[in-house]
């Protein structure tokens, strides 16, 4: 074999595992790394209590309950399926009834999730108020009530 | 291809007879594992949840502390230029080298990782992925080293910058690798972790090749 | 193959090497000087204005129905973050560049546009965590979206420290191409990662498929404060440029001088 044989069937080689590394990624898209989980996802894979996790979804409608002190208890609801979240502290100024939302903490044996950490997840919507208010007029768009 | 398997019996027989080897890898990996569970107190649950992504920082780390013996004393003695001038591939004897630190390094530390877990509370169920995941990422992280290796060939107290350079293309071998030790999404990130290794295996020796090159002319 | 180029016949070939390296350095980055450097005052003008126009604009745009007043942040980020990506693709295209046709001036573009990528992706990374702290509750989080971001900042780091370590400028243009053009593959990570990974960091919602997702009252702002940072970004650069060229001539006249001796 001459030399640029050899180098032409190096280079072949190296394009045909670049092309295997492609692939593999491609498959393995198919099944989601995730920052979060979604109320969905944890009822399917039916994770253990304790397993420390982090929930995403939105605030359900109506769910959002003060407690005593700084307890609040509300619904994180992906549409499809609801769990229900307890946490103790500071809400994120974004957090509304009806928006997106990122929770870290636990399962417990009934099923509650408790949260130590609560992040608001901002959408890729902006828009000023009046333009907001107008479309909720129409009945097109839903804000979600400030708590 | 002799000539690559040459090298490889050479480099394998420095790397076990000489200081700095092996032995020295795995000896790091001992002492980080072994100073953790010091450093954090006797929280058995709290050692339980952060042994896989520990095991992972102590192979990352012990791999870069032995980065430099890739290239630097062949660098140094003058055969690396002997390589270069050779009519063998460069590119080929990049990866034979990257090969044979793989199997001085990675190999035996994703070999002994999950028994050095049980110090460090790794759950039983999980040795096995976590010896399969290092098993893969570990070749990733050895051809890195190889390219940051060789980028810094020559360069006086190159070490600090190797962590440098190679750090930010360690990250992604790190967060699929701890998540393929176990956990949800086991799977998907198992195979992106084998396409990283892939990828590196063709990207790296190349890349090396061509810094090898620079440096030398 | 092998180093070939060089070694059995360095010392012959030095001389004549270094004769063409001199021709190279001076006829085309004069050509190039000599026609970007009248530019440079209008391009200053241009930037001025827009950054004038963008921040004013910004200041009176309606606050968001949701963030309020907070939305501004995003003049200041948004941009910057756009710059951090677009400079470091810059890097990358004068990286290769340099890299196939061994041409001075694409290095000396590659080399002195990093220093301004770092600046613009910790601007982005500061602003971002200003904005987080009261939006979404926290300083940081380790999401795909901020962390790919860090790791270009790092990359930025990488880079300068290697034409720092490296005193010859031709090996060190050589070395820290190949980290440059390793590291691009972390741009379209940072580009998709909103959507391949579900993060904590909104989606895109200017550059997407369908039409943007902001109202054009706040959107027009953002946009022209984009083309000032671009502005601003190319007559740093130009000048940046110069300045490297210039500091190149005097070494190589020095290097000539010895020579002479």
């Amino acid at each position: 074999m001459t030399r640029k044989q050899k180098r032409l069937m190096m280079l072949c080689a190296g394009l045909a595992v670049l092309a295997v590394a492609a692939g593999l990624v491609l498959y393995a898209m198919r099944d989601n790394i995730v920052f979060f989980y979604t109320p969905s996802d944890i009822t399917e894979k039916a994770i253990p209590p304790g397993t420390r996790i982090r929930l995403g979804g939105l605030v359900e409608q109506g769910s959002f309950k003060k407690g005593e002190g700084a307890v609040v208890t509300f619904t994180v609801t992906d549409t499809l399926k609801t769990i229900p979240v307890t946490y103790t502290g500071q809400l994120p100024d974004l957090f509304r009834e009806g928006q997106g939302v990122v929770t870290e903490g636990a399962l417990d044996a009934t099923g509650l999730f408790v949260a130590d950490t609560v992040l608001a997840k901002h959408d890729e919507n902006y828009m000023p108020k009046e333009l907001a208010d107008s479309l909720k007029e129409k009945g097109v768009w839903n804000e979600g009530k400030k708590p | 291809m002799s000539a690559a398997f040459a090298l490889l019996k050479r480099d394998l027989r420095l790397a076990f007879r000489q200081a700095g080897g092996t032995g020295t890898a795995l000896g790091f990996f001992l002492t980080f594992v072994v100073l953790l569970p010091l450093g954090l107190g006797p929280d058995q649950a709290l050692l339980q949840r952060i042994a896989p992504g520990a095991l992972w920082i102590a192979l990352l780390l012990s791999v870069l502390l032995s980065a430099d013996r890739i290239f630097q004393s062949d660098y140094d003695d003058g055969s690396l230029e002997i390589m270069a001038m050779g009519p063998q591939d460069l590119g080929l004897m990049a990866l034979t080298k990257a090969f044979s630190h793989w199997l001085t390094a990675g190999l035996p530390l994703a070999i002994a990782a999950p028994i050095l877990g049980l110090l460090i509370n790794l759950e039983p169920e999980r040795m096995l992925p976590q010896a399969i995941a290092m098993l893969i990422g570990s070749m990733a992280l050895s051809l890195l080293a190889s390219l940051g290796a060789a980028v810094t060939l020559g360069i006086r107290r190159g070490g600090p910058l190797v962590s440098l350079l190679i750090l930010p293309l360690y990250v992604p071998v790190l967060i699929f690798g701890v998540a393929a030790s176990g956990g949800m999404t086991q799977k998907p990130a198992l195979l992106i972790l084998a396409a990283i290794s892939l990828a590196s295996l063709v990207l790296c020796p190349w890349g090396a090749a061509a810094a090898i090159r620079a440096h030398l002319r | 193959m092998g180093g070939g180029c060089g070694n059995q016949g360095a010392f012959a070939l030095t001389r004549s090497w270094s004769k063409m390296s001199i021709m190279q350095a001076y006829a085309n980055p004069t050509r190039f000087l000599n026609l970007t450097q009248p530019l440079v005052p209008w391009l200053w003008a241009v930037t001025i204005g827009l950054f004038a126009t963008g921040l004013i604009m910004g200041w009176n745009a309606p606050p968001d129905y949701q963030q309020g007043e907070t939305v501004r942040i995003m003049y200041v980020h948004v941009p910057a973050a756009w710059s951090a990506m677009m400079v470091y693709t810059i890097m990358a295209i004068a990286s290769a560049t340099g890299f196939i046709f061994r041409h001075p001036l694409a290095d000396a573009a590659a080399k002195t546009a990093a220093p301004f990528g770092a600046v613009f992706t910790f601007l982005a990374l500061v602003t971002g965590s200003i904005w987080g702290e009261p939006m979404w509750g926290t300083w940081w989080v380790w999401d795909a979206r901020l962390t790919s971001m860090f790791v270009l900042f790092l990359l930025y780091l990488g880079y300068m420290a290697i034409w720092q370590a490296i005193e010859e400028p031709q090996r060190a243009a050589r070395i820290a191409g190949i980290i440059a053009i390793a590291g691009f593959i972390n741009i379209p990570i940072i580009k998709f990662s909103v959507d391949w990974w579900n993060s904590l960091h909104q989606p895109a919602s200017v550059f997407r498929m369908d039409r943007p997702t902001i109202a054009p009252e706040l959107l027009w702002p953002l946009l022209i404060m984009g083309l000032g940072y671009t502005f601003l970004f190319l007559v740093l650069h130009l000048t940046a440029i110069k300045t490297e060229i210039t500091s190149r001539r005097i070494r190589q006249m020095r290097i000539a001088n010895i020579r002479e001796l």
